[in-house]
């Protein structure tokens, strides 16, 4: 039986092409929204996955980055206004077995973090004793499978300025990965540079 | 001791900044009670009981926001009031329904065409009424910065750092959003809100911790609490847009900044209609509302028959907002024509006007006007300057005699005198002409002047 996020992705619009060592795959929905993942060709690892939304105006949005970093260049002028880099910067990394999150920049050590579970169980909530940084997030993989999470299985790490918050993935979210991962390794592949051009 | 408050009032003037006073700054409304009777001094208006009761009356109309392509006309002459009932309107109507001012001349311009420019106007003038969701930034100002380069040219850098209960946050501002803080006179201690997408302010009030920072606190200061959780939110909020933000929104991918530069180019007719097809779509659904606003155009004459032309037919449209104009001219040519027409405006396009005059000032209504920018001015004149002042106005002009109220300030100040005085008004009316004083000189003395060699009859035919 699969899930109905795995029906959702199947029936998708797909694309797939493989660059830089990445295998990228763009889904278009039927309401307009997008989305693109990439997986890393060495081990599969997913590496980032973004969602593009219409807005209710019209126009096209900005990526939305559930996993991986955003990597284009600081546009001051044309956002306005743009968190200072000397921020922290929370990112989704995560690996084949665990959910995991960097924060970087965040000098403080180990004790000065109180990481929960909300009440609940749908959000991790990260919070400091000096109150410079407070987060509340959510997995929207454990919610697109309706799974709660379990607060003692949530692990934090300090080293280098990044706090690292890890939560192994239950037994259901590997399968349905591995499902898809089958699903996904039948599809073809352009290469880069090849250009799929067939002249009339 | 006197020195320690000197130094507090030099510090209180540096914390708000000493904004600039437009002509028309002293106008809060148009100064009716209920019943639509025109109160003699109110809101800043004085006078024209009959034109402010008439425009009291198209208000009414407008915030039924049922009716679409009204226009009304307001002719009189030089300095009866004209701008300042159109900017009563717009500030009796708030800020949620769209006002839009422009010139007659504005519209002119080798980078647009004139019906391009004059439909963005319209558009301007539209507001929609929408659920979005949008992200926003909400917190307690902490700090403030803004460097101008050393070189005293260039790009301005700013941060700004906001914080919560639980954490703190330092953005980078970029040189609009400098721009409108600045404008909006915010500072450390504000609660403000900050939407992500439009880059628009709003200030919430003032932190509870701050409440005991009297010197910059006014009777209206509101106190809130400082925000909790993150700073960045997700709301859900009811907004009014224009037509001409959805458009721009929907035909170029570099975002709401083109809106504040103005530099939006031709937009394409196809995006229009893709947009008021999507617009009567969300009516329908219920998802959206229509805000008829106020299109303001002043100098109308300077409009030419083209234009005239357009507004005849987009007024018929049922997007059409309430349109007002003004004009100060009487029987004058169509401009592009070489018909005369009333008011420099076709027969035809009048006919769909309704028309309100405003008729000179008399001399007590003189005097309260006066007085009323004398204290925006933050000048002090005693009775006897103003009662001169007032017979300036009468004989000359009354926008001669406002300016007069500012030059005479500064020479009552040079003196080291706090009063205005009638000789400080003696001596501005003695240095500067007014029109018909500036007229008499050159009829005495034109023969003087450069290229009067040519002679009276021999002036070339410019038409």
């Amino acid at each position: 039986m699969a899930s109905p996020w795995l029906e959702k992705l199947k029936k998708a619009q797909k694309t797939c092409i493989i660059q830089d060592g990445r295998r990228k795959i763009h889904y278009s929905f039927s309401d307009g929204t997008e989305l693109s993942e990439e997986y890393s060709v060495k081990n599969g690892e997913l590496i980032v996955r973004k969602w593009r939304k219409k807005g209710t105006l019209g126009g096209v949005g900005n990526w939305d980055y559930e996993i991986g970093e955003e990597l284009v260049p600081r546009r001051l002028d044309s956002e306005g206004m743009v968190e200072s880099t000397a921020n922290p910067i929370f990112v989704r990394k995560d690996t084949l077995t665990n959910f995991q999150w960097r924060i970087r920049n965040l000098p403080y050590t180990i004790d000065n973090y109180i990481v929960t579970v909300s009440d609940d169980n749908q959000q991790i909530i990260i919070k400091t004793k000096n109150k410079k940084y407070y987060k509340k997030f959510n997995i929207p993989d454990m919610e697109r499978n309706g799974l709660v999470l379990k607060p003692e299985n949530v692990q934090i790490a300090h080293a280098n300025n990044t706090l690292i918050v890890t939560y192994p993935k239950p037994e259901e979210i590997l399968k349905t990965e591995k499902q898809l991962q089958q699903e996904l390794q039948k599809m073809k592949a352009s290469q880069d540079g090849d250009v799929d051009c067939r002249p009339s | 001791m006197a020195s320690v408050t000197a130094e507090k009032v030099q510090e209180v003037r540096e914390v708000t900044r000493i904004e600039r006073i437009g002509a028309h700054s002293h106008i809060r409304g148009l100064g009716l009670d209920d019943a639509l009777e025109a109160r003699a001094v109110s809101q800043g208006m004085v006078g024209q009981a009959a034109a402010r009761r008439a425009a009291g009356v198209i208000l009414e109309v407008i915030k039924e926001g049922k009716i679409a392509g009204r226009a009304i006309l307001i002719a009189g002459q030089p300095g009866t009031g004209k701008t300042a009932i159109a900017m009563g309107m717009a500030q009796a109507l708030g800020s949620d329904t769209p006002f839009t001012s422009i010139a007659g001349s504005e519209i002119f311009s080798l980078e647009m065409s004139k019906t391009e420019a004059l439909t963005q106007a319209f558009r301007k003038s539209i507001g929609v009424r929408i659920k979005e969701e949008t992200e926003i930034i909400e917190g307690e100002v902490v700090e403030i910065q803004i460097d101008r380069p050393a070189t005293g040219t260039g790009a301005k850098v700013g941060k700004l750092t906001l914080k919560t209960t639980e954490m703190e946050t330092i953005y980078d501002l970029g040189q609009k959003m400098i721009e409108s803080l600045t404008k909006d006179k915010v500072q450390a201690g504000d609660i403000i809100t900050i939407d992500k997408a439009s880059g628009k302010i709003t200030k919430l009030g003032r932190s509870f911790t701050r409440a005991r920072d009297y010197d910059a606190m006014g009777p209206q200061t509101k106190f809130v609490q400082c925000p909790e959780g993150e700073l960045q939110k997700r709301k859900e909020v009811v907004h009014t847009v224009t037509l001409h933000e959805i458009d721009v929104i929907n035909s170029r991918t570099q975002g709401f900044l083109a809106l504040f530069s103005g530099d939006t180019g031709e937009i394409k007719s196809e995006v229009r209609e893709q947009i008021n097809s999507k617009v009567a779509e969300w009516r329908e659904e219920g998802k959206a509302e229509i805000v008829p606003g106020v299109l303001f155009i002043d100098e109308v004459h300077m409009l030419d028959i083209e234009c005239f032309s357009f507004l005849n037919r987009a007024l018929e449209s049922d997007m059409a907002p309430i349109l007002i104009m003004a004009t100060n001219r009487g029987i004058t040519k169509i401009r592009g024509t070489q018909y005369n027409s009333p008011h420099g405006v076709p027969i035809d396009l009048l006919d769909r006007l309704l028309i309100i005059s405003t008729s000179p000032y008399e001399e007590k209504e003189i005097k309260q006007i006066l007085k009323i920018r004398c204290e925006e001015e933050d000048v002090e004149m005693s009775d006897d300057a103003l009662t001169v002042l007032t017979r300036i106005g009468m004989e000359t002009s009354l926008r001669y005699s406002i300016q007069l109220i500012t030059t005479a300030n500064l020479v009552s100040r040079k003196r080291k005198a706090t009063e205005v005085e009638v000789d400080d008004i003696k001596r501005v009316y003695s240095l500067f002409l007014d029109e018909s004083r500036s007229t008499q000189f050159l009829k005495e003395c034109q023969e003087e002047f450069m290229f009067n060699e040519i002679g009276e009859s021999e002036t070339m035919e410019t038409s």
